[in-house]
């Protein structure tokens, strides 16, 4: 007996562990589908989606070739997929279990088979076969004659590899900076610079889009020397005979690709050698953070506006999920209509988009809270309490919400000139932000979601349809309460005479707004205050 | 007379999906006791104790805390009590001092006397050191700390703690004994779950013994503990895992061979 069981560890040992990584993540990937048939029909739906764009990626690139400029954008866009791979994990970290190398931290394996196992595993999924798809095309574009078609097949394994290992080196990165509650809040952050900044680049290829594919070509000649774009630029240097550029751009591609795992392996033996930083006792218990306190409470007003007023504004500065929806609503809502205005195509319109996305704020208030919840329950027993509860939330919105949209109205408006509308947009803006308040007050009661605190998803599983019906739901619902003073800004621009009462928009629509977030506050406290045990129960999946 | 308990279910049932989680029980627990509420894991401690305190609505069953029901009357009984549940956050943003405060002025006490409250009871937790740290900095025996604060602050009639010593320090566990003797000393009632007997058997004077979502025995210790040397013992007869031991099955653990 002792000596079957002493001879079964050795081969385990001695096996390769990759095959069973390998098989390890397809059951994850079978279990988590097993898990409900929404979460089948979202999987079956993006790959389709995924697969369907890379496949007319695939045929556009086929078509196009011989193009003058095709050169230039298959090579931008391989370093485009390459940042994708490499953003991808900051978004997702807990996407894939295979690549959280702490869960096998109690398992004997080294450093070098287990790089190779988890290399291989993350071949596996919808995320690589796309890309192939996509480098096909690229290599395929650039590809004339025999020779650059054999070092096509060798481009297209040396970027995916090297696109696999990015995102596996920044993941492994991540994972260490995570572990510590700051990094975890910085990272959070960090996201959404990446995002607001894609909105920045989105604005600038808009730009270059009407100007032409000639614009690529100085920024391509740079990036076809940065690896993965290199390999793809070997097989266009291939074809135009240029062997030596080829074997040197091949070689930069596979010297990133051997730094990449290099550090990737570096930092997995770290991570599964060192101690967990979050649970060191962390050294500065003598700093005192000084509490801003005394100012802001003097400010607000007494009893429990003023206490759940005061709570949820220091939330916005320091809770980071919170602090990032707010700063990207606060971003996109500045973005839109200033850009728009800059780019000469906007509409003093689009400053509604402040308001619009500041109220979504409003929205799944007590996910917000996340389990602490319990303590909001527990001081509730009416719907009185209730409503003094969402109406401090709502005014704690709105003691940024207000100056802010008026700011973002007026700075437009300074853009394009068009001061007499200035008032029937900023009406326009107080009854859509009412709107938004009181569809958040009300869906907040009756379709709360949790908020997982870690990694970037701000749904639990299996509550992404109770957020849809909540935010998509209550925003339609918003676009029709408002839909009264939309009526008027509407006859006032048609009507003849509409240009001298336009005016009276703005006391109309704050009216407006105002009275519809009474009303919608005043609706919800009963609703909440009878579904404490259910809300706090739908917010405490996180 | 309805005053002499603090607690009274009756016919409490709780099911979630296939699982019942509690079956049924009927509770009676007397005013001013230290009382224990004690199980294995997964006895339903946690959901019984929700449901007391109105956080999870029963599926059938009544409760009355000091008198009153505590779905009909929600405004006389959350006023009366103190919980610290488990598993659920705090508001772990906020330092601990503005914690306090945060949940004082909820409860609608005046500020003045929540802030004199908070300096006391933090003083006494051993917190004040701590109190300008965020809470999702604190150690789980500060964290304990700082929700028994929290639900002391108002000065409830009935404490209901969810494993209070879970995690805890022994130090840390020693401050908050303290304060709860002193408290149950006053003619309050303290009413916390525990799957460590021992705890129980030094701290209580009233326990409850749950196991697979029933009450098995309740009423003073002495009673429950009967002829058996420690409520241990006492309550793995009452629960039938006497005998149940490392048995013959595991004859290669341990030893030379490998």
């Amino acid at each position: 007996m002792s000596a079957a069981a002493g001879s079964a560890s050795p081969a385990g040992s001695t096996g390769s562990i990759t095959p069973v990584v390998v098989r390890l993540k397809l059951s994850l990937l079978r279990g988590g589908l097993r898990q409900s048939g929404g979460r089948r029909a979202a999987f079956i739906a993006s790959a389709v989606v995924a697969l369907l764009f890379a496949a007319s990626q695939l045929l556009g690139f086929i078509v196009l070739r011989g193009h003058a400029h095709i050169a230039s954008v298959a090579v931008l866009g391989v370093a485009v997929l390459a940042l994708g791979w490499a953003v991808m994990p900051l978004f997702f970290p807990s996407g894939d279990e295979t690549l959280d190398p702490t869960r096998l931290v109690m398992l004997p394996l080294r450093p070098q088979p287990l790089v190779r196992a988890l290399l291989a595993a993350s071949l596996v999924g919808i995320g690589p076969l796309f890309t192939v798809l996509l480098l096909a095309g690229c290599v395929i574009s650039v590809a004339r004659g025999a020779a650059a078609y054999v070092v096509a097949v060798v481009a297209l394994l040396l970027a995916l590899l090297v696109c696999v290992a990015l995102a596996r080196a920044v993941a492994a990165a991540n994972v260490r900076l995570l572990t510590s509650r700051k990094g975890r809040d910085l990272a959070v952050l960090s996201g959404l610079v990446v995002a607001i900044g894609a909105q920045l680049v989105n604005f600038g290829m808009q730009r270059l889009g009407s100007s032409g594919l000639g614009r690529l070509d100085p920024v391509a000649d740079v990036v076809r020397w940065v690896p993965p774009a290199s390999a793809v630029a070997a097989v266009d240097s291939v074809s135009d005979g240029s062997y030596g550029v080829a074997v040197v751009q091949l070689a930069l591609t596979a010297a990133a690709l051997a730094a990449l795992l290099g550090v990737w392996a570096r930092s997995l033996t770290r991570l599964m050698t060192s101690p967990d930083a979050s649970t060191l006792q962390p050294a500065d218990t003598a700093t005192r953070e000084r509490s801003r306190a005394g100012g802001l409470t003097r400010l607000l007003p007494a009893g429990r506006t003023g206490t759940v007023m005061e709570r949820s504004l220091r939330y916005v500065w320091r809770d980071p999920k919170t602090k990032a929806a707010w700063v990207t609503s606060l971003a996109i809502g500045l973005i839109v209509p200033v850009f728009n205005a800059l780019q000469g195509t906007g509409s003093l319109y689009f400053a509604c988009f402040a308001a619009g996305m500041l109220g979504i704020q409003m929205y799944n208030q007590f996910g917000q809270d996340t389990s602490a919840f319990w303590m909001v329950a527990l001081t509730v027993s009416s719907p009185r309490d209730a409503y003094l509860e969402l109406r401090g939330r709502a005014l704690a919105l709105l003691v940024v919400t207000l100056p802010y949209a008026t700011l973002v109205t007026v700075v437009t408006t300074a853009l394009l000139g068009d001061w007499p509308r200035l008032p029937e947009v900023l009406g326009l803006s107080f009854a859509l932000l009412g709107a938004m308040l009181a569809t958040g007050a009300w869906t907040s009661a009756r379709f709360p979601y949790s908020i997982p605190q870690e990694g970037y998803k701000n749904v639990a599983p299996g509550q992404a349809g109770l957020a849809w019906i909540a935010i998509f739901g209550g925003m339609v619902s918003a676009a029709l309460l408002s839909s009264p003073v939309i009526a008027l800004a509407i006859w006032a621009n048609v009507s003849a005479t509409g240009d001298t009462w336009s005016w009276l928009l703005l006391p109309a629509g704050a009216l407006y707004g105002a009275a519809i977030t009474y009303l919608g506050l005043r609706l919800a406290a009963p609703r909440t205050a009878a579904r404490l045990p259910e809300i706090l129960t739908s917010v405490s999946k996180g | 007379m309805v005053s002499t308990s603090a607690v009274r279910v009756q016919g409490l049932w709780k099911r979630f999906g296939q699982q019942i989680a509690v079956a049924g029980i009927d509770l009676e627990l007397p005013a001013g006791k230290f009382i224990g509420l004690v199980g294995p894991n997964g006895a339903g401690k946690t959901t019984t104790l929700s449901m007391v305190t109105g956080l999870l609505r029963p599926d059938q069953g009544t409760v009355e805390v000091v008198g009153h029901d505590v779905w009909r009357d929600p405004v006389a009984v959350k006023a009366r009590i103190g919980v610290l549940p488990e598993g659920l956050r705090l508001f772990e943003r906020l330092s601990g001092r503005e914690l306090l405060s945060y949940s004082g002025r909820l409860r609608g006490l005046p500020g003045a006397e929540v802030d004199r409250r908070a300096m006391q009871l933090l003083d006494v937790l051993d917190l004040a050191g701590a109190q300008h740290k965020l809470v999702v900095d604190y150690s789980t025996g500060m964290r304990k700390k700082i929700g028994l604060a929290a639900a002391l602050l108002h000065n409830p009639e009935v404490l209901f703690l969810d494993e209070p010593f879970e995690g805890v320090d022994p130090v840390s566990a020693q401050t908050i004994r303290g304060v709860l003797e002193r408290y149950t000393a006053s003619g309050a009632t303290v009413v916390f779950s525990s799957h460590v007997m021992e705890l129980v058997e030094s701290l209580c004077d009233w326990v409850a013994v749950m196991a697979a979502g029933r009450i098995r025995a309740q009423g003073p210790l002495a009673e429950v503990r009967g002829e058996a040397p420690s409520l241990q013992q006492a309550f793995l007869e009452l629960v039938g895992a006497q005998g149940r031991g490392a048995g013959a099955d595991l004859d290669w653990l341990g030893g030379g061979a490998r």
